[in-house]
């Protein structure tokens, strides 16, 4: 529960043709999650099924282009369970690449038509710019006896060099039409008797001529027409095309839900990668199964596996923790937090599991610093009413609520209301002082407690010199004991204790020292480095500390929204008097809630998981059929 | 990146990493070594001990000198957040710009997705193309349409053109190299670092280089048009501006194009036999302003872009030498292939 479940490393050696197999059916099972390290025995050196892999990558590609363009979604799977053979797959293959060479032509076809669209758009914008002139465009590109021109687009970026370019064979160009991307330009120069260079840069640049068909040497009204004619052609043979797509479609529908059906069965034996390995006719497969799965996996493979097999397991070697799956199953009531925790990072095996304690005391914290009984009452039933949007996330909501709920009775709260009711602890704006020292001592508890979970943390992963000297280690915690005694003393008596004080130098100095000496450089970056980490740690616990303020603040914060809002309230007339209380309780709310809902989680991330949580394990990822 | 903790640790790291720059003595103390002694002394013999072919071993050692790279970019980018980390990044996007025209190229001749995946760098992930969809690509035209529908849309265009017209290609990988030095000059205007001429400096020698040899290449190889070459060349260098382009864009033979160049590349280059002997000396050149800029710039940003220009040098040209005895060259072609060096220069030396 406080960890993640306990695993097994299993191997089973299967004869070669049973892999397939034992692949899906393992993939039924869904706890079984492949092991891709190299093999220990240099007896089974090849890795089966890796043109079976190349097979589907190429398949599984077709197939997901052809989907994207005749917008084809392959339906869930639902039909009988069996092994995909390498032939299947082959002849899938086979077929999808038929489907796609059609469709890929429907592509280029549709690319075309784009093209030629946006052509005619640049020809019908080159147009409006010239109507004013009102010049035959036709003289421009018609072969003249001195002058060579031409009318096309480049980049914009590009038309200065272009410019210059040119300009070193006498040539002249004039933009016309300028965007951020594309620029209409017009070349102008004297023609050349000998072969013209122009082409050659021109090319060069990308230039697309504007290639002004015979018909559109004309007046540009004229020519305005004929382009609209041209539009509508190319939006004709656009439908054209989709129809045809539309049509081929159906015609292939069949034949892309079997392959699609081929490739969704072929997946397991796909995914187990390298975790297989084969040598003559024996095959052997490794891989991570939950402890408490083991029987069920033996007794699966035992009833479908037609032949023989052996299963081999064992517990996970100490070094071989970094690597191990993490598996955290949790009650429905907790789902919505374990989400949360995954955003940060997956824990390492055997590392503490946050969840629960996340969950506690995000929820303690979310009250604590939104305690209303309207505001949790409203904040509960919405997440009742809309538990089918929320889904996994219902829980939240409704323990968010209540939290909120129950620290509106400890405040004496409702919608804002400070006087409808006697706090059962304490009114927060009625001392704030108090509010702040409850505050204090409550981030004191919790890093206390972060710091502590990360020394077990580095003791169950064997690292005694982590848990001793390591960031948030034995050390940093008593060198925070002895800050928070020394800054006690001070505020209590005047001066700093001398036990506290010798605490917090002795610690220091042995952090620093361990800090020198595990640096790999030279000594001038190590006392840098050592320096600055050490001094971070000291200044990471005074300002992670006060960070928790924001708890208090936020609970007075709460108060003086409701007061402002009331206030405001009492400017306005009876109607405007509740229409404001209504819309202010909305506001705080809506803005409020959403904004004590990061802090809290920006605490439990920032001030609580940095300190304890690597969250660096390796999610488990079991072979599965959905 | 403005704390002065940040400048502190950026500089730190470099100046550590810098001890590991190669001069041009220990350039020469390499190519003496045995394969076994370079193993030693870079971590490579595993891979010199594997009983696979030398093609094999090749691309292993590129592989792990790369990584080397970019482990060391992934330290230095350790502090850096905004613009100043956008420039670092963008450096290494030349990388991705080789695997752009390779993937191109492959698809181009009709190569197997294994052959051509065989030939891309790895790369990570920030920086990567989404090559595995390139390369199931089936065919040119259908690469050219994914490619049009990202930021490469411009390279894509300009390769169908070249595709459907079957022109040389020499122009991609101009455009591709210019689209690289162009965005360098992007990220290096609208950064936040403090010493902006030095970091213009340190991309204005690069240019300068490339330009200088582009010029030489299309003029007397390739014997463009005038036009044409300016056209190709980057009118933003660091001492061969827009004006004296356009000036040796006109000028005929190396030995007038070297006279017509101004200083210091005219002295540098005097006597120059021929492109590449010009290159090798355009190539030490930037390393030892880049090495004077490392170490002179107040800001960190720019030490670790020249840092790592440097640093990427020195490694082709390790890889060269290390490339040169798999293949069992005499020193005198290791000397060749040293100064055939890729990293520094345009995809177009690199492919």
């Amino acid at each position: 529960m406080f960890s993640p479940l306990p695993m097994k490393q299993i191997s089973i050696k299967v004869l070669n043709e049973d892999l397939p197999g034992a692949s899906v059916i393992l993939a039924g099972l869904n706890n079984f999650s492949p092991d891709n390290r190299p093999y220990a025995e240099n007896a089974l050196t090849e890795i089966p099924g890796q043109h079976f892999r190349e097979q589907y990558n190429q398949a599984k590609s077709r197939l997901d282009k052809i989907s994207a363009l005749v917008s084809y979604t392959p339906t869930p799977f639902d039909g009988e369970v069996t092994t995909i053979t390498e032939a299947e797959l082959e002849q899938a293959n086979q077929w999808l690449g038929e489907a796609w060479e059609t469709c890929s032509d429907f592509e280029e076809r549709q690319r075309r038509l784009t093209e030629e669209s946006r052509n005619i758009s640049q020809l019908e914008t080159s147009l409006a710019n010239f109507s004013n002139l009102d010049v035959d465009l036709g003289q421009l590109q018609q072969d003249q006896p001195f002058l060579e021109s031409s009318i096309g687009v480049v980049s914009s970026n590009r038309v200065e060099q272009l410019k210059d370019a040119i300009g070193l064979d006498g040539y002249l160009l004039f933009p016309f039409l300028q965007s951020e991307k594309e620029s209409h330009v017009l070349i102008i120069g004297a023609k050349r008797t000998e072969h013209s260079k122009l082409k050659s840069v021109l090319d060069t640049a990308g230039f697309r001529p504007l290639d002004i068909p015979p018909e559109l040497h004309t007046e540009p009204e004229t020519a305005k027409s004929r382009l609209a004619e041209r539009h509508a052609a190319v939006d004709e043979n656009s439908q054209q095309l989709n129809l045809e797509i539309v049509a081929w479609r159906a015609n292939a529908l069949q034949g892309l839900e079997q392959a699609a059906q081929t490739l969704h069965l072929a997946v397991p034996y796909v995914a187990l990668g390298e975790a297989a390995r084969k040598s003559g006719k024996l095959a052997r497969l490794q891989g991570w199964v939950p402890a408490e799965d083991m029987a069920q996996v033996e007794e699966a493979l035992q009833q479908k596996l037609p032949n023989a097999f052996v299963l081999e397991s064992r517990d996970p070697l100490p070094e071989e923790r970094a690597i191990v799956p993490s598996v955290m199953r949790h009650s429905r009531l907790f789902k919505p937090f374990s989400s949360l925790v995954m955003q940060y990072g997956v824990p390492r095996y055997g590392e503490v599991n946050p969840t629960h304690l996340f969950a506690l005391t995000y929820i303690l914290m979310f009250g604590m610093m939104f305690g209303d009984v309207g505001h949790g009452a409203v904040i509960l039933g919405a997440a009742l009413i809309w538990r089918r949007k929320l889904g996994s996330f219902t829980p939240f909501g409704v323990a968010a609520g209540i939290s909120s709920m129950v620290f509106g009775l400890l405040y004496g709260s409702i919608f804002g209301f400070e006087h409808l009711f006697h706090a059962w602890w304490i009114a927060p704006l009625s001392d704030p002082l108090y509010m702040l020292t409850v505050a204090l001592l409550w981030g004191i508890g919790f890093i206390v407690i972060s710091s502590l979970l990360n020394i077990i943390n580095h003791l169950v992963q064997g690292d005694r010199l982590g848990a001793l000297f390591g960031d948030n280690g034995l050390l940093s915690l008593l060198l925070y004991s002895g800050m928070l005694g020394s800054g006690y003393s001070l505020y209590a008596e005047g001066s700093v204790g001398g036990f506290w004080a010798t605490l917090a130098i002795l610690t220091l100095i042995g952090i620093f020292a361990h800090k020198l000496i595990e640096q790999e450089a030279s000594i001038g970056e190590r006392i840098l480095v050592a320096f600055i980490e050490t001094f971070e740690t000291i200044t990471g616990y005074a300002s992670n500390t006060l960070s928790f303020l924001r708890v208090a603040a936020f609970s007075l914060n709460h108060v003086a929204l409701a007061i402002a809002v009331f206030t405001l309230a009492g400017m306005m007339g009876d109607t405007g008097h509740w229409i404001t209380v209504v819309l202010g309780n909305v506001f705080i709310l809506v803005l409020e809630g959403l904004i004590v809902a990061i802090q809290v989680l920006r605490l439990e991330f920032y001030e609580g998981f940095s300190r304890f949580y690597a969250g660096d394990g390796k999610a488990f990822k079991p072979l599965t059929l959905s | 990146m403005n704390s002065q903790r940040d400048q502190a640790y950026l500089k730190t790291r470099v100046g550590i990493y810098a001890s590991r720059l190669l001069s041009a003595e220990d350039i020469r103390i390499l190519k003496q070594m045995s394969l076994h002694q370079l193993g030693e002394r870079f971590d490579l013999l595993p891979i010199f001990e594997q009983e696979i072919e030398i093609r094999q071993k090749s691309g292993l050692v590129e592989h792990q000198l790369l990584q080397q790279l970019m482990n060391e970019l992934k330290v230095l980018l350790r502090p850096l957040s905004g613009r100043s980390r956008g420039l670092i990044l963008y450096w290494p996007r030349k990388y991705e710009l080789y695997n752009l025209k390779t993937l191109i190229q492959g698809k181009w001749n009709n190569l197997g997705i294994q052959e051509i995946r065989h030939n891309l760098y790895a790369l990570p992930e920030n920086i990567r193309l989404p090559h595995e969809a390139l390369l199931q690509a089936e065919n040119v035209q259908e690469m050219l349409r994914q490619l049009e529908r990202g930021p490469y849309s411009q390279i894509a265009s300009q390769a169908r053109t070249i595709y459907e017209e079957q022109h040389e290609n020499f122009s991609l990988g101009a455009a591709i190299d210019r689209l690289y030095y162009t965005g360098m000059l992007a990220q290096a205007n609208i950064t936040d670092c403090s010493d902006k001429r030095g970091l213009k400096k340190a991309i204005g020698c690069m240019v300068d280089r490339q330009n200088i040899l582009w010029l030489m290449r299309y003029r007397l190889v390739y014997q463009f048009a005038p036009s044409e070459v300016y056209y190709l060349l980057i009118p933003y260098g660091g001492q061969i501006q827009r004006d004296k382009l356009m000036e040796l864009a006109n000028v005929e033979g190396l030995d007038t194009i070297i006279e017509q160049l101004p200083d210091p590349f005219h002295s540098l280059l005097a006597g120059s036999a021929n492109i590449t002997d010009a290159r090798q000396r355009l190539d030490f050149w930037v390393s030892d302003e880049l090495r004077k800029l490392m170490l002179g710039s107040r800001d960190g940003v720019v030490a670790a872009l020249c840092y790592l220009i440097s640093r990427d040098t020195d490694i082709w040209r390790l890889y060269a030498i290390i490339q040169g005895k798999l293949l069992g060259m005499t020193n005198e072609l290791l000397d060749e292939a040293v100064s055939g060096i890729k990293g520094s220069s345009s995809s177009e030396e690199a492919a």
